[in-house]
């Protein structure tokens, strides 16, 4: 039986402003990977070899997406788009969990994969209409001596376990922590994700999207035709896009 | 021994670990005792869970970029840009970020080794994830191996002693020079395949012609309004990627100002073209005579009388001849006539051809017409770093061609190499190879067992780069002038040694004039013996009342530099009355496709052995782990190949066999091949993986001296095989494979 959608019908979530948020002028990007290694190396992301990458099973938090756009010699590459978790406000990834190991928090206002929940059903990497969750497919070992470099805040995973992007929420608690114990708030810039922090060309700003001060909300602002992607499904992405050009 | 310390011994060590550490960074001048602590020994300071920062320099290319290491209980945990350092301002490339994988790689050169040429320095065996592997052994202790180097020095006549080193000018460089002015050894040479295809010595050299000064160009391309570049790809491994980014950065800001504009010309797409506005898909060889039309045009629009350099060129015969319209050239030119900062830069495989002087000149004078040297937008002479009296570009692939023909000409009986890996960078081609034959004595200071470890008859590591003290000059990319510095953040791992250390105890065991011309104790002396002059320079971003406290802020903030800027105006009262050459590049060979190899952004010419590096998605293709032949999609249905079809590519100098990735964003007369991998060693990540483009490149230079790379023709051949590739993209997506839409 066919069912009819009538988009009149259809629930939006409603006006949300979320906590922890993004902008990034893909005007500025210019897709030299920095923020996907150093993604990688801050959340001791695993390599997968030449083989399982090729399967798309690498593991990118980050991704940077290039389009192409007609054919030769009017060929264009659109601006590149780094893909990440967006941390939804109302994330499809989150009630389809069996495990309850992708959750919300309420505190933090960010998706959580909380990694010894997860039993691997992969209905949330299936579900997500961005494809920015990475799953463990095997075991993939670090030879000696890699683990080395391995950081202590954030946890390594292992086969069978779902991962993705948490922005850096080791450095927001860290963040939180030192500013709790001087007794004040946390200043805006004050910290930054992995790949904002990297980013040469400074195309990603990290800040509260809560706090009307903060740069990120001021270049919301300034720009004013940021986009969040396929935000007719209603998921409330905390991720803004300036298209540029 | 842990279990009979007592608790007050425990306490005793901690304090004097507190001690060590604490100099390290930046407390005094014993801060040569670096230690890497083990748990037990943890220092005072060091909580668990808080980490400790160290200031140092990236040696990952030679830009030298400042980098703050977050170490936790001796481990380096990740690199961050330096915010204070004014080249890269607390930014960093993918391939600063993965540093820490070649510092614990699993295949590092682990001590001293006597070695046969050859013979292999670790087990490839073993599953490249695999815990399971054996480095070569060192067979030697390092009081030998610095007897070895001595008896070098000593028994050798000076003339025949030669040093070839990396492309960074850094203090190894210095002290090599130092060595070479005071006993007469050869001037060490330095050389990278980066400096090959940025075409470097191309650009100093045209420069030099039309300014009359020495120097390397530094263009302002945040400040410009419109840049137009010619094979320039700086945004990817172009001289300074990080800052030239920034700049980038810059250009596009539109809350400010009025958004920039940015117009690439070349045969191939590159992932810089890509974030152009237009892309002149030019016929390679064209770019001066486009050049030429434009800067002719735009005198015309501008009105002013047509220049001499411009008078020879008529606009309709160029764009006939380079395929970019009239009406297009016309559309350019009133872009860049009416902008208020109109910029050219030449770069790149532009200036790798036979004309490659012709094309930088050319592509210069552009400057000349809207007068924008010295103005923000503008090109400028770069700031000579702080300890530098003039400018010393590494040298081009022809001096090294000379230096190889030494080789062959027996007049090089030992040959220290260092930082540079010419069996994989130089082009088969330049018979680097055979000519080692003809030298009795090689000794590598390798880090990793690359190729030239591979072939040398010692190998005497150094650390790795974060293991290290140092300083390296910045060539270009900043408005001041920058001495960044570099310190061990981590003990080193393995029995290394510096290799500024094993010269100096060399030259004092060589004695004579070898122990004169180095007198200092080790490397820390030497290093303070360069940098402490500048406690007396003004305008410095730090000053101090002494020298130790000096030395403790050059550690503290990972260098010196200058506040004031120190670019210099280029003299270009005589560029546009000379006569410049417009004439098309001459190729070599028999083919029917213009061959254009260019440096992978993500790998360059070190990263191929470093996993994180591999697993990045190349920026225009998203290839990973492999090398693949760019070529356009109706090429390949000409020649009846689809993607991941293996050709045979066979130019005048040699032939490679390599998969087929339809690029929609190439001539179809054009073909291109990435640098970076197709190593024969340098560790189980980058061995047997991919083959190398400079097997391909001929012995051709262009006036310069630089190699003419991209002045090739090829040949192609399909062989009947497939080696699918590894990339991000969906092979469904481009050209709707397995949809049902596939062409």
């Amino acid at each position: 039986m066919a069912i009819e959608l009538k988009v009149s019908e259809v629930k939006m979530g409603e006006a949300y402003v979320g906590k922890w948020g993004m902008v990034i002028d893909q005007d500025m990007c210019t897709g030299c990977q920095a923020c996907v290694a150093a993604c990688a190396m801050e959340n001791n992301l695993s390599f997968v070899g030449e083989t399982d990458s090729g399967y798309g099973r690498s593991m990118h938090w980050i991704r940077i997406e290039r389009f192409w756009e007609g054919s030769y010699p009017e060929v264009k590459m659109t601006p590149n788009q780094p893909m990440l978790c967006q941390q939804c406000g109302a994330a499809t990834c989150e009630p389809v969990c069996p495990a309850f190991a992708t959750v919300h928090s309420q505190a933090e206002q960010l998706n959580l994969q909380v990694y010894n929940r997860c039993v691997g059903t992969r209905y949330c990497a299936n579900n997500c209409p961005y494809q920015v969750r990475s799953f463990n497919w095997r075991d993939y070992k670090r030879p000696e001596p890699l683990p080395n470099q391995l950081n202590p805040d954030v946890t390594v995973r292992r086969r069978g376990v779902m991962e993705k992007c948490t922005f850096c929420i080791q450095r927001i608690h860290k963040a939180q922590d030192k500013a709790k114990s001087e007794g004040r708030e946390v200043v805006d810039g004050e910290f930054t994700t992995a790949c904002a922090q990297a980013c040469p060309a400074s195309a990603i700003t990290f800040g509260r999207v809560d706090n009307p001060d903060s740069l990120v909300s001021q270049l919301a602002r300034v720009h004013g035709h940021g986009v969040k992607h396929l935000e007719e499904l209603g998921t409330l992405p905390n991720v803004t896009y300036f298209k540029g050009g | 021994m842990s279990d009979k310390l007592s608790r007050r011994d425990f306490l005793k060590l901690a304090g004097v670990g507190a001690v060590t550490t604490a100099i390290l960074t930046g407390c005094g001048p014993a801060s040569r005792l670096v230690k890497r602590e083990p748990y037990l020994q943890m220092p005072e300071y060091t909580y668990n869970g808080l980490s400790t920062y160290y200031a140092t320099t990236c040696r990952e290319c030679a830009a030298g970029c400042g980098l703050i290491i977050r170490t936790s209980q001796g481990r380096a945990l990740k690199t961050e840009g330096n915010a204070n350092n004014p080249l890269n301002l607390g930014k960093t490339c993918a391939r600063g970020q993965a540093t820490l994988q070649g510092l614990y790689n699993p295949n590092r050169v682990r001590g001293p080794i006597k070695h046969t040429r050859g013979e292999r320095l670790y087990d490839t065996a073993t599953d490249p994830f695999n815990d399971d592997f054996a480095d070569a052994k060192s067979n030697m202790d390092w009081a030998a191996a610095t007897q070895t180097v001595a008896d070098a020095l000593k028994n050798n006549k000076p003339e025949e002693i030669a040093f070839l080193m990396g492309m960074a000018p850094d203090h190894l460089f210095d002290l090599v020079t130092d060595l070479a002015n005071a006993t007469g050894i050869q001037s060490p040479v330095r050389f990278g395949a980066l400096s090959m295809f940025e075409s470097r010595a191309t650009l100093s050299k045209a420069s030099e012609n039309l300014f009359g000064q020495t120097g390397l160009p530094l263009f302002d391309v945040g400040g410009a309004q419109v840049v137009f570049s010619f094979g320039a790809n700086f945004l990817e491994t172009w001289l300074s990627p990080v800052s030239y980014t920034r700049g980038f950065s810059a250009l596009r800001e539109a809350q400010t100002k009025q958004r920039g504009k940015f117009v690439q010309f070349e045969s191939r797409m590159s992932s810089t073209a890509g974030k152009a506005d237009e892309w002149m898909p030019l016929r390679p060889g064209t770019e001066a005579m486009v050049a030429l039309a434009i800067g002719r045009l735009v005198s015309e629009i501008r009105g002013i009388p047509v220049p001499r350099a411009f008078s020879d060129i008529d606009p309709l015969d160029a764009a006939s001849k380079s395929g970019i319209k009239l009406e297009m050239l016309n559309h350019l030119a009133e872009m860049f006539a009416n902008s208020t900062g109109a910029l050219a830069i030449p770069g790149g495989a532009a200036l790798g051809q036979s004309n490659g002087l012709a094309v930088a000149e050319a592509v210069l004078a552009l400057n000349a017409v809207v007068n924008n040297f010295g103005k923000p937008g503008g090109v400028f002479f770069s700031a000579l770093a702080p300890n530098q009296t003039e400018y010393q570009g590494p040298a081009s692939a022809k001096e090294v061609g000379e230096f190889v023909q030494k080789m062959i000409d027996g007049k090089i009986k030992v040959l220290f190499v260092h930082g540079v890996n010419p069996f994989f960078e130089l082009p088969i081609s330049l018979q680097f190879g055979g000519a080692t034959k003809n030298i009795p004595q090689i000794i590598s200071f390798a880090t990793f067992p690359d190729e030239t470890a591979l072939e040398a008859d010692y190998i005497f590591p150094d650390h790795h780069g974060l293991e290290s003290w140092g300083y390296q000059r910045v060539a270009t990319g900043s408005v001041g002038s920058v001495l960044s510095g570099a310190q061990p953040v981590v003990s080193p791992f393995y029995d290394t040694r510096a290799t500024a250390d094993v010269l100096i105890a060399a030259a004092q065991l060589a004695g004579g004039k070898f122990a004169a011309a180095l007198p200092f104790k080790d490397e820390v002396e030497f290093l303070h013996s360069k940098v402490t002059p500048l406690i007396n320079e003004a305008d410095g971003f730090f000053s101090a009342p002494d020298v130790n406290t000096f030395m403790a802020y050059f550690q503290q903030f990972g260098g010196w530099w200058k506040t004031t800027d120190g670019r210099s105006i280029p003299n270009s009262a005589d560029v546009l009355n000379r006569s410049l050459s417009s004439a098309e590049a001459e190729f070599a060979g028999e083919g029917e496709f213009f061959f254009v190899p260019f440096v992978s952004p993500t790998l360059a010419e070190a990263g191929a052995n470093k996993p994180w590096l591999q697993e990045l998605p190349d920026p225009t293709t998203t290839v990973m782990w492999n090398t693949w032949v760019e070529m356009n999609p109706v090429t390949a249905e000409e020649l009846g190949l689809e993607d991941d079809d293996l050709v045979s590519i066979t130019s005048e100098a040699g032939v490679l066999e390599v998969p087929v990735y339809r690029y929609p964003a190439i001539r179809p007369d054009t073909i291109a091949i990435p640098f970076g991998q197709g190593h024969t060693a340098y560790g189980r990540y980058a061995e047997k993986r991919g083959v190398n483009p400079t097997d391909l490149i001929g012995q051709n230079f262009n006036e310069a001296g630089d190699l003419a790379f991209a002045g090739m023709k090829v040949k192609i051949k399909k062989i009947g095989k497939k080696k699918p590739l590894s990339r991000l993209e969906s092979i469904m997506g481009v050209y709707g494979v397995g949809l049902g839409e596939e062409k």
